[in-house]
C-alpha cells in the first residue's frame, strides 16, 4: 500500500483479468439479476422462514437481497459517472461497488447455503435460487476486475486491499442551502429509523443475519465512498437540528411498532444505552477504568425499589413520587460513588479498576445477604424486592396501554418514552460536560497527569467529580430500569454475565462503540443488546464473543465504531505532520543540541 | 474444631494459595505496569490442565506419581496460556495508552472463562478433583495431606524464587527490568525475553495453587478464578506491588484476616450477622481499602520501575 | 527596586541515603531572569522539582512573594509558578487553543455546575477563556494555528505552545526547563527574543539550560549547580571567567570540589562492601534523570 503521488500513479489491472467493459456490464447486469431474483421462488416449503416459495413477490430474506442488488447497480452507476448520480461515489473509486457487491453476494449465498442446511440438501433449492446464486456472484467478479483509474506506466495488478481501500482525499460537497441540508439530515434519520426498526423486528436468526449482511457492506460501501465523511460534515454544521432529528426519530419508534416487545427491547437498549454514555464520561473522558459500573446502577435501582412502596420493601409504608425516587435513587449512587472514588482515586489508576471490580462484587454479595438471616434485612436477600408499582404521572399509569391518535402504546412503550427523556438529559449532561472547562480537565489529566497537574488542575477532585457523575447518572437510569423489570434482584449486579446488565457488557459497549462520543455508547449497547437477543444460537456464546471482541477491538481498532476524532489519533498513525514525543535532532542542517 | 490455632492454620493455608496466586500478579505489574486481568484464569486452566492429566491417568495411579504429574500438567497449560496472552495480546500493546491492555485483559478473562465453560466436557459445573484427604491433628489443629503439599509446593515455590531473583544472571536481570527497563535494554538484556519469563514463572506458580486447591477442595470450576484472582491481586497489592516477598506475605495476612473475620466477627456487639462465610469475600475488600488509605505502598514497600 | 520573588533558603533533598541538592540558597527577583546551570547530574532537576511542588525539601524551604510554596504541584501552580517540561509534555491530542485553555484552568473556577447548567457567567467565562488564549497564542505567534493538533505541530512550535500554556496561568514566575534543548540556532534565537518579551510583561524567569551562549545572553544572574551545591552565582561575565565552572564541566577535578568528602567516604564504603556481597534489591528514588 505503498502508492505515493496520485498524479503519476500506473493504469491497474483488476484482480481478475477482465476487459474493463466486461467488467462494467458484469456488474450492471448482474446487480439487476440480482434485484429480480428475489422475485423468483427459492424454495419449495414454507417451512423455512420468510415464505421464499412464491414466484412474483419477494419474501423475508428475498428483500434483502433485492436491496443490495438495487445498492450494487446503484453504486455501480455512480462509479461509471452516470447523471445525477456522481453524488453517490465523490471519487469514483472502487471500493463502493465492491463493498456492495460482497454484501449481496453474502447475503444471497447466505440464504441458499441456510435453506440447504436447514432444510438438510440441494434438492430443497428451487431453480430461483440457483439464479440468484449466480446472479449475485457475477458482480462480484466483475467489480473484483474493475481497474483503478490512473494513467501511465506499466499496468500493475490491484491488490485485495486496494479493492476495499477508501479514497484517499473526498472532495468537500457542494455547498447547499440550510434548508437542503436539513432535508438531508431528516432523510437520513427516516432511512435510519426504518433501517433500525427493521432490525429490531426481525423474528428469526437468518433474517438478522441477513440483515447485518446488507447493513454493514451498505454502511462500509457508503463510507469508502466518502458518504460518511461528508455527512458528518453536514451534521457538524446543524449540530441542534440533528440532535433533535435524532430524539425525534427515538420518540417515534414506539410508534412503529405493533407489538409491546419489541418496545421492550427498545427500552432495554435505551437504558442500557444510557448507562454506557454515563460510563463514557468515566473511562471515555477522563480515563478512569471503572469495572464495577454496574453497581452504581444497581443501587440507584434497590433505592427505587425500596421507596416505591412495594410491600416487599423495608420501608414498604413509603411510597415517593417518581421525582423524588429518581434524585434519591441518583444521591445514593453519588455517596457510594463518593465513597469508593475518595480513597482510591489519589492513587494508582490500575488500583481503581481493582478497587471497583471488588465494589462491584461486594455490592451483589451485600445485597444478597441482607435478608435478615446473614444480616439485617434490608433488600430481601436473594429473592429481591418484587412487585415495585408502576408509574403514574397525572393519571397517566405507565403500566397499563393507550391509545394516542390511533396508535396503541403499550406498558414498555411507556416507559419507553420516559426513558427517552431521560436519555435527553444524560446527553445534554455528557455534551455539556465535556465541553467546558472541567471537560477539558478530564482530558489533560487523562492524556498526561503529570503536566495536568502542572497546570494547576487538582487531579484528584476531577477525577473524583467525574466519577460521581458517573455513578449518579447510573443511578438515575437504574432508578427507572427498576420500575420496567417490576422487580430487582441480586442476581444480574455482576461483572460478567450472560445477559445484560453486568459490568463487562457495559465496558465493552463503550470500547465497541467509541469512547469519547455521545452516540458510540449508544450503538455499541444496541449491538451487544440485540446480537445476543437476535441470534438465540449465540446467547449461550455471547460472553466468549465478548472477550474475544474486547481482545480483537483493542488491537485492531481500539478507538471503537464511532472514533472520536482525538482518539483516532491517539491510536494509529496517521501519516500527518508527526513529532515524535522527545527529540533533539531537528531536520535542518545546523548545530544540533543534546538535551540532558 | 473451631480453636484458634485451627483458624490461624486455615487461614495460613488459604493465605498461601493467594500468596502463589498473587506472585503471578506481581512480577507482571513490576515489569510492565500491567494488571493481568486473565492470571486468575490462568490459575483455572493451570486447575483444568491438570485434572486433565489426571483423567487421562489409569485409575488406581498413586498419588505419589499423579501429584508430580498434575503439576506437570497444569503447568505446562497455564504457563503455554500465560506466554500466549503476552506474546499476542499484550506485547502489541506495549506504547498504547494504559486502558488498552486493561480492556485487552479484561476480555482475555472473559474469553478464556467461556472457553473452558464451553468447550471443556462438564465444565458448567464444578468437576469433582482427587482429594488427599487424609487427616492429621497436630494439638488442636487437623489439617489433610493437601494442607501439607499446599504449605510444602508454597515454602518449595518461594525459596526457588528467591534463590532465583538474588542468585541467577536472569534473576538480577529481571529486577534490572523491573527498577529500570530502558537501561536495562542498554544494558544489553533481552527484555521481551524477561517479560516472557516472568508471565512463565507466574502462570506455574498458578498452576501450583491450583492443583493446591483441587487437592484440598476436591473439585474446580470455570469460575474460580474470578474471586480467587480478585483477592489475589488484593494480596499483592497489600504487600507491595512488584515486591515478591510482599506477595506472599500479602497473601497470608489475607487469608488469615479473612478467615478469622468470618470466624470471629459475629461475636463483635452488633454485628451478629455479619459473620460466616457468606460476608468473607467483603471483609476481604474492605481490608484492601483500609491498605489503600493507610498504607498504599504496602507492607513491604512497592517495587516498580517509575515510569513518569 | 528589587523585591524577591522566588527565595529558596538552604534547600536540602536527601533520598534515602543520597542527597541530591544540598543547602542552597537562590533567589530571583521580579523582572530578572536568573539562568541555572551545571553539568549532568548535578541536581539541577532535583532542584527544580523543589520549586514546584514535586518534592517537597527535606530541609530548608522555599518562598513565593513571602509564602512557603505548598507541597502539591497543582497549589503551587495557583500560587503563581508555571513551568514547561524537558521532554514536551503538551497535551497531544488536543488542539493548540485547547492546550492553552486548559493552562487557563487555575485562572477560572467554573465547575461542573456551572457547565452543566450553563448560565450567562458560564458563557461569559469561556469566552473570556478564549480571548485571553488567542492573546497568548497571537503573542507566541500561533494564533493561526489555533484549531491543530498538538502533536501534529513541528518541534519549535511545540515548545512555543508549551510556554504559552504556562504563561496562560498567569504566573509570576516563569520556570522554563532546557527550553532550547534541540533547537538550531535560528530556533535558539526567536527563544531568546520571547524570554526577553516575557521579562517585559513583568514576569521573572529562571532558566535551566545546557546552552552556554543562550543562558549568558538573556540571564541577569547565573547559578551554577555542581553535585548538588551551589558553586558560584553572579553575572554572566563573572561566572564565565570562573575556571572552578570551566572544570566542573569538563570534569578536571579542583581543589575545594563539592563532593569530595563524598568520594572518599563511597571508596570507604566500597572497600568494607568488597567483604560481603550485596545483594541489596531495594530500588532507591534518586533522581530522574
Amino acid at each position: 500500500m505503498t502508492d505515493t503521488l496520485t498524479k503519476t500513479r500506473p493504469a491497474t489491472r483488476g484482480l481478475i483479468p477482465l476487459p474493463s467493459a466486461a467488467a462494467h456490464a458484469l456488474i450492471l447486469v448482474g446487480g439487476v439479476a440480482t434485484a429480480a431474483s428475489a422475485y423468483l421462488a427459492w424454495t419449495w416449503t414454507s417451512a423455512f422462514p420468510g415464505n421464499l416459495t412464491f414466484n412474483g413477490y419477494p419474501g423475508g430474506l428475498q428483500w434483502l437481497t433485492f436491496t443490495a442488488g438495487i445498492l450494487t447497480v446503484l453504486f455501480a452507476l455512480a462509479r461509471q459517472g452516470a447523471p445525477g448520480l456522481k453524488w453517490l461515489s465523490p471519487t469514483s473509486n472502487n471500493a463502493p461497488v465492491v463493498l456492495s457487491t460482497l454484501g449481496a453476494f453474502g447475503t444471497t449465498w447466505f440464504t441458499v447455503i441456510s435453506i440447504t442446511a436447514d432444510l438438510g440438501g440441494l434438492a430443497n433449492l428451487e431453480p430461483g435460487a440457483y439464479v440468484a446464486a449466480v446472479a449475485s456472484l457475477l458482480p462480484l467478479i466483475g467489480a473484483l476486475a474493475l481497474p483503478q483509474e490512473g494513467a501511465g506506466e506499466r499496468p500493475v495488478k490491484e491488490t485485495l486491499g486496494h479493492y476495499i481501500a477508501k479514497a484517499d482525499r473526498i472532495p468537500a460537497a457542494q455547498a447547499t442551502a440550510p434548508w437542503i441540508q436539513r432535508l438531508i439530515i431528516t432523510a437520513v434519520t427516516i432511512i435510519g429509523l426504518a433501517t433500525f426498526t427493521y432490525g429490531i423486528d426481525t423474528e428469526y436468526g437468518e433474517l438478522f443475519i441477513g440483515y447485518l449482511f446488507v447493513v454493514v457492506f451498505a454502511i462500509w460501501a457508503m463510507h469508502t465512498a466518502g458518504l460518511i465523511d461528508r455527512f458528518s460534515a453536514l451534521v457538524a454544521g446543524n449540530r441542534s437540528f440533528t440532535l433533535a432529528m435524532g430524539f425525534a426519530a427515538a420518540i417515534a419508534f414506539p410508534f412503529t411498532q405493533t407489538d409491546d416487545h419489541y418496545a421492550n427491547i427498545g427500552v432495554n437498549i435505551l437504558i442500557f444505552g444510557t448507562v454506557a454514555l454515563g460510563l463514557n464520561i468515566v473511562v471515555g473522558l477522563a480515563g478512569l477504568l471503572d469495572l464495577g459500573y454496574v453497581a452504581f446502577l444497581g443501587v440507584g435501582a434497590y433505592t427505587a425499589a425500596l421507596v416505591s412502596g412495594s410491600e416487599f420493601s423495608t420501608f414498604s409504608g413509603v411510597q415517593f413520587p417518581f421525582w423524588a425516587s429518581a434524585l434519591t435513587g441518583a444521591a445514593a449512587s453519588l455517596l457510594f460513588g463518593v465513597l469508593i472514588g475518595a480513597p482510591t482515586l489519589r492513587l494508582r489508576g490500575d488500583y481503581l479498576a481493582i478497587v471497583t471490580l471488588g465494589f462491584g462484587e461486594i455490592f451483589r454479595i451485600a445485597v444478597n445477604n441482607l435478608d435478615g438471616d446473614s444480616g439485617p434485612d434490608l433488600t430481601n436477600g436473594p429473592n429481591g424486592i418484587p412487585s415495585i408499582p408502576d408509574l403514574s404521572f397525572f393519571g397517566y399509569n405507565f403500566g397499563e396501554s393507550h391509545d394516542i391518535a390511533g396508535f396503541t402504546l403499550g406498558r414498555f412503550a411507556n416507559y419507553y418514552l420516559l426513558m427517552v427523556l431521560i436519555m435527553a438529559i444524560v446527553v445534554l449532561v455528557y455534551t455539556r460536560a465535556a465541553d467546558s472547562r472541567i471537560g477539558r480537565s478530564w482530558i489533560a489529566i487523562r492524556e498526561d497527569e503529570t503536566a495536568a497537574t502542572a497546570m494547576g488542575i487538582n487531579g484528584f477532585r476531577v477525577k473524583l467529580v467525574a466519577f460521581a457523575l458517573g455513578a449518579a447518572l447510573a443511578g438515575l437510569a437504574g432508578t427507572v430500569s427498576a420500575h420496567v423489570t417490576y422487580s430487582v434482584v441480586p442476581n444480574p449486579y455482576q461483572f460478567a454475565g450472560s445477559t445484560p446488565p453486568n459490568s463487562a457488557f457495559l465496558l465493552a459497549a463503550v470500547v465497541l462503540g467509541g469512547m469519547g462520543t455521545v452516540a458510540g455508547p449508544l450503538l455499541g449497547a444496541a449491538l451487544l443488546y440485540l446480537l445476543p437477543e437476535k441470534l438465540v444460537f449465540l446467547q449461550d456464546k455471547s460472553l466468549l464473543a465478548f472477550g474475544i471482541a474486547l481482545v480483537l477491538l483493542m488491537r485492531f481498532r481500539p478507538e471503537g465504531i464511532i472514533a472520536n476524532r482525538r482518539r483516532q489519533l491517539e491510536f494509529h498513525e496517521t501519516g500527518q505532520l508527526d513529532v515524535p514525543d522527545t527529540t533533539t535532532l531537528t531536520d535542518q542542517p545546523a548545530v544540533t543540541k543534546t538535551g540532558a | 474444631m473451631n480453636t484458634l490455632p485451627q483458624q490461624l492454620a486455615n487461614g495460613l493455608l488459604l493465605g498461601s494459595m493467594y500468596g502463589l496466586i498473587a506472585i503471578g500478579y506481581t512480577m507482571v505489574y513490576g515489569i510492565v505496569q500491567l494488571i493481568n486481568f486473565a492470571h486468575g484464569e490462568i490459575f483455572m486452566t493451570g486447575g483444568f490442565g491438570a485434572l486433565t492429566v489426571y483423567l487421562a491417568l489409569p485409575s488406581g495411579t498413586s498419588m505419589w506419581a499423579l501429584v508430580p504429574l498434575m503439576l506437570i500438567g497444569g503447568g505446562m497449560v497455564a504457563v503455554l496460556i500465560a506466554v500466549g496472552a503476552e506474546r499476542f495480546a499484550y506485547r502489541p500493546l506495549r506504547g498504547a495508552p494504559r486502558l488498552a491492555p486493561l480492556i485487552t485483559a479484561i476480555g482475555l478473562s472473559l474469553a478464556l472463562q467461556e472457553v473452558v465453560r464451553n468447550f471443556y466436557p462438564d465444565a458448567d459445573r464444578a468437576r469433582a478433583f482427587p482429594g488427599l484427604d487424609n487427616t492429621h491433628d497436630i494439638g488442636s489443629v487437623t489439617i489433610k495431606d493437601a494442607d501439607i503439599f499446599l504449605i510444602l509446593a508454597a515454602v518449595v515455590c518461594m525459596a526457588s524464587l528467591a534463590f532465583f531473583v538474588r542468585r541467577s544472571r536472569t534473576g538480577r536481570a529481571m529486577q534490572a527490568t523491573a527498577q529500570d527497563p530502558d537501561t536495562a535494554q542498554l544494558m544489553g538484556i533481552d527484555t521481551n525475553r524477561i517479560i516472557v519469563i516472568a508471565f512463565a514463572i507466574g502462570g506455574f506458580f498458578a498452576a501450583v495453587a491450583a492443583v493446591a486447591y483441587g487437592l484440598k477442595y476436591g473439585n474446580i470450576d470455570y469460575r474460580m478464578g474470578f474471586l480467587m484472582g480478585l483477592k489475589a491481586f488484593t494480596a499483592a497489592v497489600l504487600g507491595g506491588i512488584g515486591n515478591i516477598y510482599g506477595a506472599m506475605l500479602g497473601g497470608l495476612v489475607l487469608g488469615v484476616a479473612e478467615t478469622l473475620a468470618s470466624a470471629y466477627i459475629d461475636g463483635i456487639p452488633g454485628m451478629q450477622q455479619l459473620g460466616g462465610a457468606s460476608w468473607a469475600n467483603v471483609w476481604a475488600f474492605c481490608l484492601l481499602i483500609l491498605v489503600l488509605l493507610f498504607r498504599p505502598q504496602g507492607l513491604l514497600g512497592e517495587r516498580v520501575a517509575d515510569r513518569a | 527596586m528589587t523585591t524577591p520573588v522566588l527565595e529558596a533558603r538552604d534547600v536540602t533533598m536527601r533520598f534515602g541515603g543520597l542527597t541530591a541538592v544540598r543547602s542552597v540558597d537562590f533567589t530571583v527577583n521580579s523582572g530578572e531572569i536568573v539562568g541555572l546551570i551545571g553539568p549532568n547530574g548535578a541536581g539541577k532537576t532535583t532542584f527544580f522539582n523543589c520549586l514546584t511542588g514535586l518534592y517537597v525539601p527535606t530541609e530548608g524551604k522555599v518562598s513565593y512573594k513571602g509564602t512557603v510554596l505548598p507541597p502539591k504541584p497543582h497549589l503551587v501552580t495557583q500560587a503563581g509558578i508555571a513551568r514547561t517540561f524537558q521532554n514536551i509534555r503538551l497535551f497531544a491530542n488536543m488542539t493548540v487553543l485547547e492546550n492553552v485553555l486548559v493552562g487557563r484552568h487555575t485562572r477560572t473556577k467554573e465547575g461542573i455546575w456551572s457547565a452543566l447548567l450553563r448560565g450567562p457567567g458560564f458563557k461569559k467565562a469561556e469566552k473570556a477563556s478564549e480571548e485571553r488564549s488567542m492573546e497568548l497564542l497571537e503573542f507566541i505567534g500561533l494564533a493561526h494555528k489555533r484549531d491543530h493538533l498538538a502533536r501534529n505541530l513541528p518541534y519549535g512550535e511545540q515548545r512555543k505552545l508549551e510556554i504559552a500554556r504556562a504563561l496562560a496561568s498567569e504566573p509570576g514566575l516563569l520556570l522554563l526547563d532546557e527550553p532550547t534543548a534541540g533547537m538550531n540556532p535560528q530556533e535558539t534565537r526567536a527563544t531568546e527574543e520571547l524570554v526577553l518579551a516575557i521579562r517585559d510583561k513583568g514576569i521573572a524567569v529562571l532558566l535551566i539550560e545546557h546552552d552556554m551562549r543562550f543562558v549568558f545572553n538573556l540571564s541577569d544572574r547565573v547559578a551554577v549547580l555542581v553535585q548538588g551545591e551551589k558553586l558560584v552565582e553572579g553575572t554572566p561575565e563573572v561566572v564565565q571567567a570562573d575556571e572552578r565552572v570551566v572544570a566542573a564541566y569538563l570534569g578536571t577535578p579542583f581543589e575545594g570540589a563539592p563532593g569530595d568528602e563524598e568520594v572518599a567516604e563511597v571508596e570507604a564504603a566500597e572497600a568494607v562492601a568488597e567483604a560481603a556481597p550485596a545483594d541489596s534489591t531495594t530500588s532507591t528514588r534518586g533522581e530522574a534523570q
